[in-house]
């Protein structure tokens, strides 16, 4: 503190003065811990990939569906199959499509697998067809898969998550399964999270198609 | 304080009577109060760090959800109750929202008003001259023949040359200097404001994520393609940066011999990048410390790991899996990796693989060990299971761990594989291939749009605080006037506001000499430095003038000193 008598005459009390300095050391403080919650780190050692793995596997359903004036136009979306085959969402022009997006390593996709496979056989009639994005996955893994699940419809390998950027500005997929349905106009009308049963897509294409069976 | 000050001055009010007295505006008032009050920040701070223990001990929903799961089947009558407090949840949790919310608020109401008071402060003229400025804790007296109004006129000349702030009256010049200290004060208050804005502007708009990649493969910075993510609150799956980036090769040297055997000394990790769909493809060298930086947003590379390969064929004779299978390190200084290979769609049973990579396999004593991390021969040992893996129930589970419970271990002598070597399974269920290995980097994903704006706030913080506590306040003031005998009596006074630094009596002795020069007086009273560096015993003795007793004392304590 300064000697000087005269100066802690107009300042009054020292006691506030002292507690005010002590917020800000807390204020600073806070800053602090903070700024090190935030800060990245560094250590090449210490960081293993995350024990659990996917963690946007096995999220319970959850159904958006897009009013038709407010319906994303999907992206154009091309690429070869796991059976290799080309393969582009515009040759089911006109069509309803539901794009399901799976892995043969993903748990929920493999419980949701069978429904969707009848599903496709089923609403083949009424204009309905099934794409499915492979991701994450090793070819001879993702056609045993098919195989097992007796899936009849085509699905592009996407090793490199291209399609699942194509859907970027429009409803990109935050889970795995994330299923997409896509209205006879080329418009994203609803998108499910996580596995679906064969009644909630059942009711969900229903919805799109303004149909029911 | 001032509606309680009021009431105590008046008889009416009692003490019970002035509680009930307060009324809504004025609990109001006094909650605020609180809140503001350094003590309840301090309690929020500690608070704010109990809080966050939880997210320590217990696992968290979104950092290890398969965690979760698992205490939920250790604990099934504890687990929904904790679940119930947010535990699993803990940095999302309602009361810890509250808290770090009271504590904002806590900070900001503590430093807004003080800011606004500091604006004020800062654009202060400095105030009257005292009557009496021998008081002061510095002064000095003289005799001039030139007239009162011409010396106020050269002394604030003087001032002014000097770049004092000046006030003037009749008979009297004020100056003060040093406002730079009420700028530095604010800019750290503001500055302060700025930071907690920052962090806030981080935790809404941020995200963190982590990627595994092997060598060969790619990804794009899209939800379903990262293994954690850790989004902001405001953050939607449309708003990462979508750039893809593809990983050709990766390379670890270690130190080969001498105390620091086994010591990384660089990772190397070179990659290709666009950052937005059928964007250009660009070239990087991916280093610790080195992160890649597109759209805002840092690739930092902060793991690698071994790979192997291994190709299945199950008992029809069709191939089931043929690729690489990251595995996790065990033992950082010798990179021993475990990892599993789940290969559900295999007939005529599902298959399950543990297995154990050594990088640089030796014989330890009749027990298989890695002694060195970098691949020099590389082995593999697998235990195999038949059964049910239980992925098709649809119960997520990770891809580094094998849920053995439905399965039956296969019963085979576990042999260390080197590359190309093959195990024929029993009871016709196929054969397992290592094939080879491939090397994986983890990559952490950080978007903080608040790190900058915290780090350009923290050095204002900084600047601001170390202004405030070079720069000091001082005052000088000078008053003129007609003597008894017709000549001018002159008086300079000064005083340093929170003077810690020291220095202001150097800088006053210098303008009461300069003053004296410049109006040829002769001194009457000499200024005398607290220190006394500058006193000899004669100069000390008080001017037979209007010296009063009290200033006597005062300048008899400060020698005193």
């Amino acid at each position: 503190m300064s000697r000087l008598p005269a100066e802690r005459q107009p300042r009054g009390p020292r006691r506030p003065r002292l507690s005010r300095r002590t917020g800000l050391g807390a204020a600073v403080a806070v800053a602090a811990i903070m700024a090190t919650v935030g800060c990245a780190g560094g250590d090449i050692g210490g960081n293993n990939p995350a024990s659990s793995g996917q963690s946007f596997v096995g999220h319970s359903y959850e159904s958006t569906y897009y009013q038709p004036a407010s319906r994303p136009v999907a992206p154009p979306v091309s690429g070869t199959t796991v059976t290799g085959q080309h393969l582009s969402l515009s040759q089911y022009r006109g069509h309803t499509i539901v794009v399901n997006f799976w892995g043969s390593w993903c748990a929920p996709c493999r419980a949701e697998a069978p429904a969707l496979g009848q599903l496709s056989r089923q609403l083949a009639s009424r204009g309905v067809r099934f794409v499915g994005i492979d991701i994450r996955d090793q070819p001879d893994s993702a056609a045993a898969f098919m195989q097992q699940f007796n899936v009849g419809y085509p699905s592009i390998n996407d090793p490199n998550d291209q399609i699942a950027l194509d859907f970027h500005s429009t409803v990109p997929p935050a889970d795995i399964p994330t299923t997409l349905v896509i209205d006879r106009d080329g418009r994203i009308a609803d998108r499910i999270f996580g596995a679906s049963t064969y009644r909630q897509l059942l009711s969900v294409i229903d919805q799109v198609t303004g149909q029911t069976t | 304080m001032t509606a309680t000050e009021d009431n105590v001055s008046t008889p009416e009010a009692t003490a019970p009577g002035r509680l009930a007295g307060l009324g809504p505006v004025g609990w109001l008032r006094w909650g605020w109060r609180q809140l503001t009050s350094m003590r309840t920040a301090l309690i929020l701070l500690f608070l704010l760090a109990l809080a966050s223990v939880p997210g320590s001990v217990l696992p968290q929903q979104g950092i290890d959800p398969a965690a979760v799961s698992q205490y939920f089947q250790s604990h099934p009558s504890l687990a929904p109750i904790l679940n119930r407090l947010s535990l699993f949840n803990v940095f999302s949790a309602p009361w810890f929202a509250a808290i770090y919310l009271l504590l904002f608020a806590s900070l900001a109401g503590c430093v807004l008003p003080r800011t606004v008071r500091l604006l004020g402060s800062a654009r202060q003229q400095p105030p009257r001259a005292p009557t009496n400025l021998a008081r002061l804790p510095a002064s000095a007296g003289y005799r001039t023949e030139t007239g009162p109004a011409q010396a106020l006129r050269q002394a604030k000349a003087l001032l002014t040359a000097r770049r004092f702030r000046i006030s003037e009256g009749d008979g009297w010049v004020s100056a003060e200097k040093g406002y730079l200290r009420e700028v530095g004060n604010l800019l750290f208050h503001i500055a302060l404001l700025a930071l907690l804005f920052s962090v806030g502007l981080g935790g809404l708009f941020g995200y963190k994520a982590n990627r595994l990649l092997i060598v060969g493969q790619g990804f794009a910075n899209t939800p379903t393609a990262l293994d954690v993510f850790r989004p902001g609150r405001l953050v939607g799956p449309g708003n990462l940066a979508p750039f893809a980036i593809n990983l050709h090769g990766f390379s670890a040297k270690y130190v080969s011999s001498g105390p620091e055997l086994d010591q990384p000394m660089s990772y190397d990790a070179s990659l290709t990048y666009s950052d937005r769909p059928g964007g250009p493809v660009r070239h990087y060298q991916l280093q610790v410390n080195h992160p890649l930086v597109v759209d805002g947003v840092s690739v930092y590379l902060i793991g690698h790991g071994y790979a192997p390969i291994f190709k299945v064929t199950d008992g029809t004779g069709a191939v089931r899996w043929d690729g690489p299978v990251p595995f996790v390190p065990v033992d950082q200084t010798t990179l021993t990796s475990e990892g599993v290979i789940k290969v559900p769609d295999a007939k005529p049973g599902q298959l399950g693989f543990a297995g154990v990579f050594l990088p640089s396999a030796i014989d330890a004593g009749g027990r298989l060990a890695s002694a060195f991390p970098a691949a020099l021969n590389p082995r593999v040992s697998l235990v195999g299971f038949t059964g049910n893996l239980g992925m098709n129930s649809g119960q997520a589970q990770s891809v580094y761990q094998l849920e053995t419970t439905g399965l039956r271990q296969l019963p085979m002598q576990p042999q260390p594989l080197a590359a190309g070597q093959s195990m024929k399974l029993p009871d016709g269920l196929g054969t397992v291939t290592y094939v080879g290995y491939q090397q994986w980097v983890s990559l952490a994903i950080t978007y903080d749009p608040g790190q900058l704006p915290a780090l350009i706030s923290g050095i204002a913080a900084l600047a601001g605080l170390i202004l405030s506590f070079l720069i000091r306040r001082r005052r000088v003031f000078v008053r003129a006037a007609e003597g008894a005998d017709g000549s001018t009596e002159v008086w300079l006074g000064g005083l340093a506001r929170s003077d810690a630094a020291g220095g202001f009596e150097t800088e006053f002795g210098e303008l009461a000499e300069l003053l004296r020069a410049e109006l040829s007086a002769t001194t009457t009273q000499p200024f005398v430095p607290e220190r006394g560096e500058l006193a000899t015993p004669d100069a000390s003795t008080p001017a037979a003038n209007d010296e009063t007793p009290d200033t006597a004392s005062v300048s008899a304590s400060r020698e005193g000193e």
